[in-house]
């Protein structure tokens, strides 16, 4: 990431947008009406149309286009003081579709990234088990394998806003979430082979970084759909993402995904880790706090317009689009609102619909150019929907920092700029 | 005059140490190793030192500030650098000092060093790992001080054996079984009810040794919290409030825990260096400085463990989101006319903007945090 990406403002990136425009010969206000004499980049020859371009190989793994150098992870400085421990944001507004791109998957670590050569990676399953095993890489390979295309939300995701509306960007508000699909083997194979015991109610994923993440996850969930995957999209997972090993929890907090994952202990009881008693518990406004609260509530978010994506045409057609997405299954409905919640119209949706996977909604409008309120509302195949910022406040109060899945309202003024704000 | 020249004209620090080209350090760097100790929490230095917290310290004299390949450092140490700012005795002493106050939005979370002997001679150490030294160093490179001993990768000298093999039993009969140091080594895990708990006591006056040497950089002398670094400590009875402080005595619910995630996971960028008996003392010591035990002769062992109970135990609760108004009522949701007025802006992101790029950090902290 150069040093100009990272210190740009959304406003900041707003005008490198328009910079982009310009470099590739768009006069700003020249798009859309013809010029006399015809548009120079239709009447002149490019560059680009004469002479050659690169030839294969000359990127032997193919990187985006430099005019999107924008489209990047971004962090919040003060949140945290080390960037080991620490946590940058998906460019949601930058995004179409329901797969997230490996490089701008978010990223949060609690030692740092691991850096691991496969070859010297291990899985060891032990506790109450038949025989504890140890596998390599390879022997993992070798048991059969399922591609799921999952959404991995931090618990943490919108945790800035309980208090109010703070952050001028989806990439802040919403963008601890990402969607890839993953290719790996059922947890419930490998608990098989190692042989589980009668009393064995939990299982314990352990990571080999740094922080030697844990977390206690329930027998059911375990044999249910959990998967060791250590492919993404296609590719190996990013060392970001727990190269060479990772946990797939679907549908539950992302915290729960052990990345670099080295061993897996099964007992009868829950552990208590760190990561789900200190952290990753809900205090309730009367001081007692939820433990395991794993599933991740349906949740939406309006991507464009938003405070980074501002409207750059003025008035007329406009597409309104969002992601939505739900621990409980599939997503069936989303609806937008222009009015800040008063009315509602039903959105598209858009490509694959499956279960605990990014959804993604459309709302095609004729804008009139006037101020709108903008909200979205997700439902899901459970039956719940999307509650409002105000309703999670009344049940939990402002401190629970975890599963803030509010309805997010986006201020779009005549001008196209959008500002994130709070409503009556 | 670059920015730094000046710090440094004004700096009160050049009198005490004053730069004679050339000449050998000032300091005396087997003191300077024992300062050190503040350092290597965030910090190594010597053969195959990598980045922990902070950048290695190799060569740091005559290294533009800021230039390591590898370390992601702030912007304000980038920008130091490329004003010229220069690693040498002084330039050094005027960071140890007070880092914030020569490098504004440096992320050395390090208050500074207070004693100037402690400055030169934590300097003098650091010599002995620069290039000046490097000749002696080589001749006695077996008595190198021990530095991350992670530096080889364990595949190198290790028989090439096949990488997966078959076994009987089993459904697939891959993988093979665990031997017991194997599983000894990694399973570490402890639960509430004391199971994993290694044989092995410590004292509260033990621990208080080990905490300052090793985690009060970061969490202050009291379990405060250095900057945002974690608070471990205090909070008592704030959890109902607006600004509640979550730490060990006022909203842990298990001691094991405590044990657990020392012993895995600290000090922070130096996991696994404690030994057990040094888990049970600054596990004995977090529960002094949380006023849970009074007494510095206490001691903690596996044998007594189980009967501490932390104060919050009883106040945690399993997830019932379910039966929250919102989800209870599943059904229908409103599609027009559902609110009686007009809607009204109640608040904007701008008021308190905290958005990166537009306030400067120190402010913002107060926004709020990921967890
Ligand atoms: C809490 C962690 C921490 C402690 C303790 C700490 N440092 Fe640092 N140090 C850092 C970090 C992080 C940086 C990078 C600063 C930046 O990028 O702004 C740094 C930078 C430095 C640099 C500049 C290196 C370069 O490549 O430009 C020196 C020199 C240094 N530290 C020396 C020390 C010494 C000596 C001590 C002990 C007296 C010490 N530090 C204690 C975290 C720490
Ligand atoms: C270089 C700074 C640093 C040092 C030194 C350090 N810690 Fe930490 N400590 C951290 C950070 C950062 C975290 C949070 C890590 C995370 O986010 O996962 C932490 C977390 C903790 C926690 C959990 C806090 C909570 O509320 O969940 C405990 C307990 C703790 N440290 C104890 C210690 C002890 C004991 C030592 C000394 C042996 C130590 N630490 C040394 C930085 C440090």
């Amino acid at each position: 990431m150069s040093d100009k990406t990272v210190s740009q403002s959304p406003n900041l990136s707003r005008r490198s947008l328009l910079k982009a425009g310009l470099a590739t010969g768009v006069a700003a206000g020249a798009v859309g009406t013809a010029r006399a004499g015809g548009d120079p980049l239709i009447t002149e020859i490019q560059d680009w149309n004469r002479y050659l371009g690169e030839g294969v190989q000359a990127r032997p793994y193919g990187m985006p286009s430099e005019y999107e150098a924008h489209v990047v992870r971004r962090d919040v400085e003060w949140l945290t003081a080390s960037t080991e421990s620490s946590i940058n944001f998906t460019p949601l507004h930058e995004l179409d579709g329901i797969i997230t791109p490996n490089g701008i998957c978010f990223e949060r670590h609690h030692g740092g990234i691991a850096e691991i050569n496969p070859a010297d990676h291990r899985l060891m399953i032990n506790g109450l088990v038949d025989t504890p095993l140890v596998f390599t890489m390879e022997d993992l390979k070798r048991f059969p394998r399922e591609n799921r295309v999952y959404f991995l939300e931090c618990a943490a995701n919108s945790g800035m806003e309980w208090r109010g509306s703070q952050l001028n960007g989806c990439q802040y508000t919403h963008g601890m979430v990402h969607c890839v699909v993953y290719t790996g083997v059922p947890l419930k194979l490998l608990l098989e082979e190692a042989g589980i015991k009668t009393n064995a109610k939990w299982v314990m994923p352990e990571g080999a970084d740094a922080s030697a993440m844990t977390r206690s996850i329930p027998m059911e969930k375990a044999l249910d759909d959990c998967l060791v995957a250590f492919k993404m999209n296609g590719e190996a997972l990013r060392p970001e993402q727990g190269y060479p090993l990772r946990m797939v929890v679907p549908g539950w907090e992302g915290n729960m995904w052990v990345k670099w994952l080295r061993r897996i202990e099964v007992g009868d009881e829950p552990w208590h880790q760190r990561e789900e008693t200190s952290k990753y518990t809900d205090l309730l406004e009367n001081g007692k706090a939820r433990r395991f609260t794993w599933v991740m509530d349906p949740k939406s978010v309006i991507t464009n317009p938003s405070p980074q994506a501002p409207i750059s045409h003025g008035k007329g057609p406009l597409v309104i689009s969002g992601v939505a997405w739900s621990g409980n299954g599939r997503i069936t409905r989303v609806d937008v609102s222009l009015d800040g919640g008063r009315n509602w119209k039903t959105a598209r949706i858009d490509g694959p619909s499956l279960p605990k996977a990014m959804h993604r909604f459309y709302l095609d409008i004729d804008w009139d150019g006037s101020d709108l309120l903008l909200q979205s509302r997700a439902m899901d195949e459970h039956g719940y929907y999307q509650p409002t910022k105000n309703e999670l406040r009344v049940s939990r109060g402002e401190n629970s920092i975890y599963h803030n899945n509010g309805i997010q309202t986006w201020h779009v003024k005549a001008d196209g700029t959008v500002e994130n704000v709070e409503v009556s | 005059m670059s920015k730094f020249l000046k710090a440094l004209s004004l700096g009160v620090s050049i009198a005490a140490l004053p730069v004679v080209a050339g000449a050998a350090f000032a300091g005396d760097a087997a003191q300077g190793e024992k300062v050190f100790k503040k350092c290597r929490a965030c910090h190594a230095v010597g053969e195959g030192a990598k980045h922990k917290v902070g950048p290695e310290l190799n060569d740091v004299f005559g290294r533009t500030a800021g230039s390591i390949d590898g370390f992601k450092y702030s912007k304000a140490m980038i920008a130091a650098g490329n004003e010229g700012l220069v690693w040498d005795e002084t330039t050094m002493a005027t960071y140890l000092e007070k880092p914030k106050a020569m490098i504004k939005g440096t992320k050395m979370a390090f208050a500074g060093l207070k004693k100037d002997d402690d400055v030169a001679n934590v300097i003098a150490y650091l010599a002995t790992f620069s290039s000046a030294a490097a000749a002696k160093e080589e001749e006695q490179s077996s008595a190198a001080p021990a530095a991350d001993a992670e530096t080889q990768t364990a595949s190198a000298d290790q028989p090439a054996a096949p990488v997966s093999a078959t076994r009987d039993g089993g459904v697939f009969g891959l993988g093979r079984e665990a031997l017991p140091e194997e599983i000894a080594a990694w399973d570490i895990d402890i639960r509430p009810d004391g199971a994993g708990l290694p044989v092995g006591s410590g004292t509260v006056a033990d621990g208080e040794v080990l905490y300052t040497d090793n985690c009060a950089v970061c969490h202050g002398d009291f379990g405060e919290g250095v900057g945002r670094w974690p608070v471990l400590a205090g909070g008592h009875d704030t959890l109902a409030d607006e600004r509640p402080e979550k730490t060990i005595g006022s909203y842990w619910p298990y001691l094991s825990t405590v044990y657990d995630y020392v012993r895995r996971a600290m000090p922070y960028g130096n996991a696994r260096s404690l030994s057990d008996d040094d888990v049970y003392a600054l596990t004995a010591y977090l529960l002094y400085l949380n006023d849970i035990v009074d007494d510095e002769d206490f001691e903690l062992s596996n044998e007594n463990f189980t009967d501490i109970r932390l104060p919050n135990e009883e106040n945690f609760f399993f997830d019932d989101r379910d039966e929250e108004p919102h989800y209870a009522q599943k059904g229908e949701p409103c599609m027009s006319d559902c609110k009686a007025d007009a809607v009204k802006i109640t608040q904007r992101a701008r008021i308190l903007d905290v958005t990166p790029g537009s306030v400067d950090d120190d402010q913002a902290a107060a926004g709020g945090g990921v967890d």
